[in-house]
């Protein structure tokens, strides 16, 4: 087991990270910008290096300031979180280089996910369903024409280089293809520095449900479920619940097993979550994320398994903890990802938070590095954190939520509780009926209540 | 007591607040008394032929600075040199040799004052200004983190 952790991220994510260390008794060293001094995590922490001016180039993304304070702080290990340099193979190949452990698959198959056009090709091979679409860059105009109609329209242009929801472009009819087609690439290529892009079928409605797996990297690989994450705005996701209303458990196990037969395949090493698009009774591959994801709470509540502490466990070369038979689901969980937003405008609103009563009680949890009198910085994103409620019923769980919502305080900052609340007492959302783009129509249409 | 300003703006002259002074020093021996409040510093000296030095107001619009090293937080000193990196601070250019700077030591703006290591690689830290050394903050092969005061040179 390592001795000592270093924690190559901030917010709720280090916070996060640091309790599995605590838990694990591994000392640890929490590294900061100079605008997340007075961070939770860094307080707590048994060490803090502080590594760089505000810009996340200067020092969450600067590789070499984390090796140095690797190097004078004596880790053995490092926790990348979500975001920053957790999928980035190669931070993963320099810490290896340096006799630092990444707490993390191994970099081939970062590598492998993270060229969205390879992942979907291996997903293929391993026997995962995929969206229809182009077998890699869609070529020139011409070919891009004759995919268009194979696959039919409406197709989504998508960045290879893309993911997590950026680089995607929806082409509605052949007219418009070759202009889409050259404003797609230029993105691509501002954003990513790759202008590569591939063309999917774009499905209408679909549920985005997304299977958590666990692998030891010696071909043992379980899978831990599903988390629906249809509600979102603008590809981010804000509202995730588990199990998904819109699967029973015969569909669950079948996608589940798939998945983890694929992991198994691979020699999967850590957590990671394929995510699907799933519409009329299909699933389709979209992409695999090869790291802890910020809804993995919604899991935990329903399998009663600590993630972090299983990712920190198999990358120091332990083995599962347990069997696909003996994981057991029960109840139902919802997280809402509250951020530092205006609530109808979703404009940020970093500043001093002067009053916080985050909600208690039985199955609630809060995950979030915000306290009363913390200042959010406006350098970094903008989420004060994550409310994540259990029920023995889906019903039960909605019941608690609403009550939980009601009882969160933070004032200061305005915050997008206000939607939550108005979600929680949504028909669509009460029967489990959404679908991606569900949340968008609704912020369209109606207003939220003043 | 609100002070009064004049049609500039400056704050006024508060001259009791310097006989104050001025009488504190003489009961207790010191030479020199400073005190900032509300943007303004006053500064009372004794010159070593005996009487009392002038007093000085200055009103400034950001935390003004006392011009002789007192007892400040080193990290606030305007002649701190401040860690640009990540590493391990080594005072001299190879263990055993003389270190770069000594406490006294006249700089040249880019002279080197200390090398921090990372990862094997050495990096000479260069003095921002010139000026004298009057203070060295760490110990030869401490480890330093971004932002860290090393010296103070004025």
């Amino acid at each position: 087991m390592f001795d000592k952790i270093l924690i190559a991220n901030r917010g709720e994510i280090a916070l996060r990270v640091l309790r599995a260390c605590k838990e694990l008794g591994i000392a640890t060293v929490a590294v900061h910008s100079t605008a997340d001094e007075d961070a939770m995590h860094v307080r707590l922490a048994d060490e803090s290096v502080c590594i760089g001016p505000p810009a996340a180039k200067d020092s969450y993304l600067n590789i070499p300031a984390l090796l140095a304070a690797c190097e004078i702080s004596g880790a053995d290990a490092v926790h990348p979180g979500y975001g920053f340099l957790s999928e980035n193979a190669r931070f993963a190949e320099i810490l290896t280089e340096h006799n630092v452990h990444f707490i993390g698959p191994r970099p081939e198959h970062i590598r492998l996910m993270g060229d969205k056009i390879a992942a979907k090709r291996a997903a293929k091979e391993l026997g995962i369903p995929v969206v229809p679409g182009s077998d890699g860059d869609v070529g020139s105009e011409a070919h891009a024409q004759r995919l268009g109609r194979e696959i039919g329209y409406p197709l989504m242009l998508k960045a290879a280089a893309g993911g997590g929801g950026r680089g995607m472009r929806v082409v509605t009819e052949e007219s418009q293809l070759a202009s889409a087609l050259a404003s797609a690439r230029n993105e691509a290529k501002a954003a990513f520095g790759d202008d590569t892009l591939y063309v999917e079928k774009y499905l209408t409605r679909p549920r985005h449900i997304e299977i958590q797996v666990l692998g030891d990297g010696k071909g043992g690989a379980i899978h831990l479920g599903e988390r629906d994450c249809s509600l979102q705005r603008r590809h981010q996701k804000v509202w995730e619940e588990g199990p998904s209303p819109a699967l029973n458990s015969s569909t669950r196990d079948e996608i589940g097993e798939t998945v983890a037969k694929a992991m198994r395949a691979i020699k999967y090493l850590g957590v990671g979550t394929v995510e699907f698009l799933y519409e009329n009774g299909k699933f389709y591959f979209i992409e695999m994320n090869t790291r802890i994801q910020v809804e993995h709470p919604v899991t935990e509540m329903i399998t009663d398994i600590d993630l972090i502490l299983e990712q920190v466990r198999v990358a120091a070369g332990g083995g599962l903890q347990l069997t696909q038979d003996e994981l057991k689901f029960h109840g139902h969980a919802i997280e809402c990802r509250i951020n530092a937003e205006n609530p109808v405008s979703f404009r940020p609103s970093p500043g001093k938070i002067v009053h916080y009563h985050p909600p208690g009680g039985l199955g609630v949890r809060v995950d979030s590095a915000v306290y009363h009198g913390y200042t959010i910085p406006p350098y970094y994103d903008s989420l004060v954190g994550k409310l994540i409620v259990h029920g023995k019923t889906r019903s039960e769980c909605l019941m608690r939520l609403k009550r939980a919502l009601d009882e969160f305080v933070v004032e200061g900052i305005e915050t997008t509780l206000p939607l939550f609340r108005a979600l929680a007492r949504e028909k669509d959302v009460i029967d489990g009926q959404y679908h991606i783009h569900w949340l968008e129509e609704f912020l369209a249409g109606s207003g939220l209540p003043e | 007591m609100p002070r009064k300003s004049d049609s500039s703006g400056t704050p006024a002259i508060d001259h009791e607040a310097i006989r104050e002074l001025a009488k504190l020093l003489d009961e207790t021996g010191l030479t020199e008394i400073a005190v900032e409040r509300a943007g303004v510093s006053i500064r009372v000296a004794r010159h070593s032929g005996g009487g009392l030095g002038r007093a000085r107001t200055e009103s400034a619009v950001s935390t003004p600075v006392a011009s002789t090293p007192l007892p400040v937080d080193p990290a606030q000193h305007p002649g701190v040199v401040a860690s640009p990196m990540v590493g391990t601070a080594y005072l001299a250019p190879e263990p055993g040799a003389r270190p770069f700077v000594e406490i006294g030591t006249v700089v040249k703006a880019g002279e080197p004052l200390m090398i921090i290591e990372a990862m094997k690689t050495m990096n000479q830290i260069p003095a921002p200004r010139p000026g004298t050394v009057i203070q060295i903050l760490v110990d030869d092969g401490q480890p330093v983190e971004y932002g860290q005061p090393l010296m103070i040179i004025e």
